[in-house]
């Protein structure tokens, strides 16, 4: 009767053992970061532009950032950022209209009031706000809801 | 005894409904309940490739229907015309296939192709579910620039319970709530921010004032207590800011207007949606239950 019992958990020790987890990448250790994901150091300093006011707006968005943006911090409420929106609108625009749409987003920017109700987001939380909005062409301007994650 | 028994078990724990090699799980019979259990389960992709395995097979137009029906319901509507298409003129669901390949172009955001479809097939060759065809028909010139038809015109398909609400899609599409966006400019041109406000940004317009104000206030300040290099760099900020403003406007109002646009489409899909686009409900599930 003995033998038996000990051939019962034998067997069922065997049927334990005999296809065991091997996927054990699964339950390794994982290398989670916890930060929020932010392209803000990641930025694009060379002075390649198409033409001399490309260049101008590319110099002080750089100079901006090297002085003031670097040491103060990530403060932009918008995505893309307004240095980064007055340089893309210049290069898709021109300087005088790139001027006139970033001194427009500048303003808006002061605005604090229920912001969460007329933008939509980026992943990271930063309101989503796109030079194709503000360059008066109808066909450009793709609409997105406030509340909406844009995934950019 | 008991080591009998509980041998016998453990024999019994190992064999316990086996695996019947006998069971043909790739006949066409087979392969079509299988389908069937998937397209019941809303599993369409899947349901959709295992008919299309036995389509040559069977090839009736039931399972292309339903083909076409499941690559609809998975946002397929290529796949769904090309099915819907290769139905049979004699078959039951001709006509449905018709009214569902309107429904595909409507989905597609193909409104002419809807139209042309509709005036050069649907018209010509279906008898049933016409009075649906001309509703999806009537309904793709809300999505269009196009001149509506006439109201009357426009609204003749329709039951009287449904006339309110389509009379307001109608004459929201005749004179939507647009904003001017020349009004805007001269309006913040006049009066930083005025433009914004008629645009609808209350507070951007109110921000745009005062920031434009306090930045006019500083270069008069300054020119005023003879500081003229602040006072120049103040005066071209207030000239920025300004001009800023008035171009903002404008584009305050394009902004707006789209937002108007994007709301209007959207209710009027989420009526056609609760509509289900005029397509009956088909019932093949309930003999699978």
């Amino acid at each position: 009767m003995i033998k038996a019992v000990y051939i019962f958990i034998f067997i069922n020790l065997l049927a334990g053992i005999a296809f065991p987890q091997t996927d054990w990448v699964k339950w390794g250790k994982a290398d989670i970061k916890y930060e929020k994901p932010d392209n803000f150091r990641h930025r694009d300093y060379s002075f390649e532009s198409e033409n001399v006011s490309g260049l101008v707006v590319k110099s002080a968005a750089n100079a901006y950032w090297y002085f003031f943006s670097e040491l103060d911090g990530d403060n932009c409420p918008f995505r893309p950022s307004c240095s980064a929106f007055f340089v893309e609108a210049s290069k898709e625009t021109n300087i005088v209209q790139g001027a006139l749409m970033f001194f427009d987003r500048f303003t808006r920017d002061f605005n604090l009031y229920k912001r969460y109700k007329r933008y939509p987001r980026v992943k990271d939380g930063h309101y989503y706000d796109p030079v194709a909005m503000y360059k008066l062409d109808k066909n450009e301007i793709n609409y997105i809801p406030p509340g909406v994650v844009v995934n950019k | 005894m008991k080591t009998f028994i509980l041998i016998l078990f453990l024999i019994l724990s190992i064999n316990i409904r086996p695996q019947d090699n006998q069971f043909n799980f790739n006949s066409p019979d087979n392969i079509r309940r299988f389908a069937d259990f998937l397209f019941c389960d809303r599993d369409y992709l899947r349901a959709a490739l295992e008919y299309e395995r036995i389509l040559g097979i069977s090839g009736d137009d039931t399972l292309r229907f339903k083909i076409g029906l499941s690559y609809s319901c998975t946002g397929k509507y290529d796949y769904a015309i090309k099915n819907f298409s290769g139905i049979n003129y004699t078959s039951f669901y001709y006509d449905n296939s018709k009214l569902e390949i309107l429904k595909s172009n409507f989905l597609m955001n193909n409104f002419a192709g809807l139209r042309t479809y509709y005036r050069n097939t649907f018209l010509k060759k279906v008898k049933n579910f016409r009075e649906e065809g001309k509703k999806l028909f009537n309904f793709s010139y809300l999505f269009t620039d196009e001149p509506l038809p006439e109201e009357d015109e426009f609204l003749s398909p329709f039951e009287m319970n449904e006339r309110e609400q389509l009379t307001a899609f109608y004459n929201w599409k005749n004179d939507p709530p647009y904003k001017s966006g020349a009004i805007a400019g001269i309006m913040s041109a006049v009066i930083p921010g005025s433009g914004k406000m008629y645009a609808g940004e209350v507070s951007d317009g109110i921000v745009a004032l005062l920031v434009t104000g306090v930045a006019a206030f500083f270069a008069y300040d300054n020119f005023r207590a003879g500081h003229t290099t602040r006072a120049w760099i103040f005066t071209g900020l207030t000239a920025f800011f300004y001009g800023g403003n008035v171009y903002g406007s404008v584009a305050a109002a394009q902004v707006h207007n789209a937002k108007i646009k994007f709301e209007y489409n959207e209710s009027v899909k989420q009526y056609l949606e609760e509509n289900n686009y005029y397509s009956p409900e088909y019932d093949f599930c309930s003999e699978n239950d």
